[in-house]
């Protein structure tokens, strides 16, 4: 489903290059559940932007269900973000002044009218589903960490996405609250049948996946 | 539509969190535009009057006045522009323009500032000197007493006729001025008369305040015996024309062409409203500045909103916004941030009109309305653009990454 073929990634500062990734090529096939591993700073947060088209390489190629992403301009990348990739941060991201269901729903008006199921109906039963009926109008800045996340994992699955981008879903939770996370995720892989990719700097979240592959200085160690 | 309503309800809800910096901003805006609209306000208002000063005269009205003034239908600038120089009228010219065919009457007319007392009490009025035709060319009805009439004239009598507001000044109460003497400088004068109010003005000079006097009472005051116009009316409003020729081929007998004028209502109504259009142009581009300034404002505050609120747009791109999106989302706030302070200015202005009116007769038309709020939303669009250009162009991953 997603290719990265010889992916280069420079930074130019006043005086040096900063090779961020260096030359990395990854596969990953549909309905697999992915972690990618490495310490901070290795690239794995950068591979992650690239796969969810947030950036673009230096060098290299990277097709997604075999179309070379590079040659799309910004409205069709827009489009795929919105539709194909569902992201979950750390920080949870969601937009302070927006509700519970406000921003759970937000993707779907940059879908302008893609999502063919009615809007709110969706939204309800994500709330649902996330045990997140009775904070519906609630601002973000009065839920917990978990409930945050939660909320993100919502917004990250209204507009049906094929891939789940989890950008260290549980750096900022306790171990129990970040255990439920993870269940959630590994629920979204086995029932759901979504791909997800996993990054993380721990290695006992990482294990928790089917798949792992590890980054150190912006390689790839096998 | 739904997408309509999305950035509409987004940038209100952006505003209430910031009440202040919103009512800050939008009040660049509202000066600006209920200045603007004011001043047209005013312009209108004062185009109306004039117009209606006009028509209380009579559309047959005549003036002969010295000099060219008018040149292709506005008052002539630059050197021997205005009326001065040019032909100078005399009682000759009166009675050669009384035997005219097309014109029923003739007024000759000289101004002059002077001080009229009654007893201790002096006043600064306009001395008018004419003869009774002035009566019938201005549509001048009488109060209390009489009209000057063709005697008074010729017997070279010393009556005058009072405007009621110089007739309020000297007596208090205009209805025991009649039979009065006053002084005009040091002469003595009859009081025969108190006019009605006309409520205007003829070319700076208020109606109501004159003090009319026969003109051949009045040459101590124009020992020249020179007249400054002539008015005068044809017998209908149809031979106008007819009129004007008569009057043009009578004084070419005596002066050249080029040394007198004779001007019909609307020309000399067009001639000043051309002169106040103008005006009102400028003074409306002056209060044009100051919707530039809230302008820059709105600019300035949405590129402090851009920066704040650069992680949000990370945000929203990463959920799939698209540069257009982003474009919208800002622009719609500095539209609708401009607009708010449009549609404040017309209420402000509309209350500040009905204030107004109570001694200056401006008005706000549909026209002004248009313009407030077409220009305010173009200055939100103008001075929103750059910022909302901003906040589309940023870097996705460098906006989320911003803290």
């Amino acid at each position: 489903m997603i290719k990265l073929q010889r992916i280069f990634k420079e930074y130019e500062t006043e005086d040096e290059k900063l090779v961020v990734l260096n030359d990395i090529n990854l596969e990953i096939k549909k309905g697999e559940f992915t972690a990618i591993l490495g310490p901070s700073g290795s690239g794995k947060s950068t591979i992650m932007h690239l796969i969810g088209l947030l950036d673009q390489p230096t060098k290299g190629k990277i097709l997604i269900n075999n179309q070379d992403v590079s040659k799309l301009d910004d409205n069709a990348v827009s489009k795929l973000r919105n539709k194909f990739v569902g992201f979950i941060f750390q920080q949870f991201n969601l937009i302070p002044k927006l509700t519970v269901a406000e921003n759970i729903a937000l993707p779907a008006i940059y879908g302008h009218g893609d999502l063919i199921e009615n809007v709110q109906d969706r939204t309800m039963d994500l709330l649902k589903r996330f045990n997140m009926l009775e904070k519906k109008n609630v601002l973000p800045n009065k839920l917990s960490g978990g409930q945050q996340q939660r909320v993100a994992i919502a917004r990250a699955l209204i507009m049906k996405p094929e891939l789940i981008l989890a950008d260290e879903p549980t750096g900022n939770l306790d171990t129990k609250t970040g255990n439920t996370i993870l269940e959630v995720l590994e629920t979204l892989n086995k029932k759901d049948k979504l791909t997800v990719i996993l990054v993380t700097h721990e290695a006992d979240v990482a294990r928790r996946t089917k798949k792992q592959i590890k980054i150190i200085d912006g390689q790839i160690i096998t | 539509m739904q997408y309509l309503i999305f950035l509409i309800k987004s940038s209100l809800d952006d505003f209430r969190r910031n009440k202040v910096r919103t009512f800050l901003t939008s009040l660049g805006i509202l000066i600006g535009v209920s200045s603007v609209v004011l001043l047209i306000a005013f312009g209108l208002g004062l185009k109306a009057y004039i117009k209606g000063q006009f028509e209380s005269l009579g559309t047959n009205l005549i003036l002969v006045v010295p000099g060219k003034i008018l040149q292709g239908g506005s008052f002539r600038a630059g050197p021997g522009g205005g009326s001065l120089g040019g032909a100078q009228f005399d009682e000759k010219d009166i009675n050669s323009l009384k035997k005219a065919k097309h014109l029923r009457h003739v007024a000759p007319a000289f101004i002059k500032t002077v001080t009229i007392s009654f007893l201790s009490k002096s006043e600064i009025g306009d001395l008018f000197a004419s003869s009774d035709d002035i009566v019938p060319v201005w549509n001048l009805e009488i109060d209390s007493g009489r009209l000057i009439r063709k005697s008074d004239v010729s017997k070279r009598s010393k009556v005058t006729m009072l405007g009621p507001q110089i007739a309020e000044k000297l007596f208090e109460d205009k209805d025991l001025a009649v039979g009065k003497n006053i002084k005009i400088e040091s002469q003595t004068f009859k009081v025969i008369g108190v006019v009605k109010s006309k409520g205007g003005s003829s070319g700076g000079q208020n109606f109501d305040s004159f003090v009319y006097i026969p003109y051949k009472s009045a040459y101590t005051y124009n020992p020249d015996k020179k007249f400054f116009a002539i008015y005068t009316k044809s017998l209908t409003e149809n031979d106008i024309n007819e009129a004007k020729a008569e009057i043009s081929s009578i004084l070419t007998k005596r002066y050249d062409e080029g040394d007198f004028s004779v001007l019909e209502q609307k020309e000399v109504l067009n001639a000043i409203n051309s002169i106040f259009g103008m005006i009102n142009t400028i003074l409306v581009m002056i209060g044009a500045i100051s919707l530039v300034v809230g302008g820059i404002g709105i600019m300035n505050i949405m590129y402090v909103t851009v920066v704040e609120r650069t992680h949000e747009i990370g945000i929203r791109r990463a959920i799939g916004a698209t540069k257009k999106d982003i474009l919208y989302q800002f622009l719609s706030e500095s539209i609708i941030l401009s607009l708010i302070g449009g549609i404040s200015a017309l209420i402000v202005s509309f209350l500040l009109i009905l204030i107004i009116q109570r001694f200056f007769p401006a008005y706000i038309d549909l026209y002004s309305v248009i313009i407030a709020l077409v220009v305010s939303s173009v200055i939100g669009i103008i001075f929103g653009v750059f910022p909302a250009r901003k906040a589309a162009n940023l870097s996705p991953i460098e906006a989320i990454r911003y803290e």
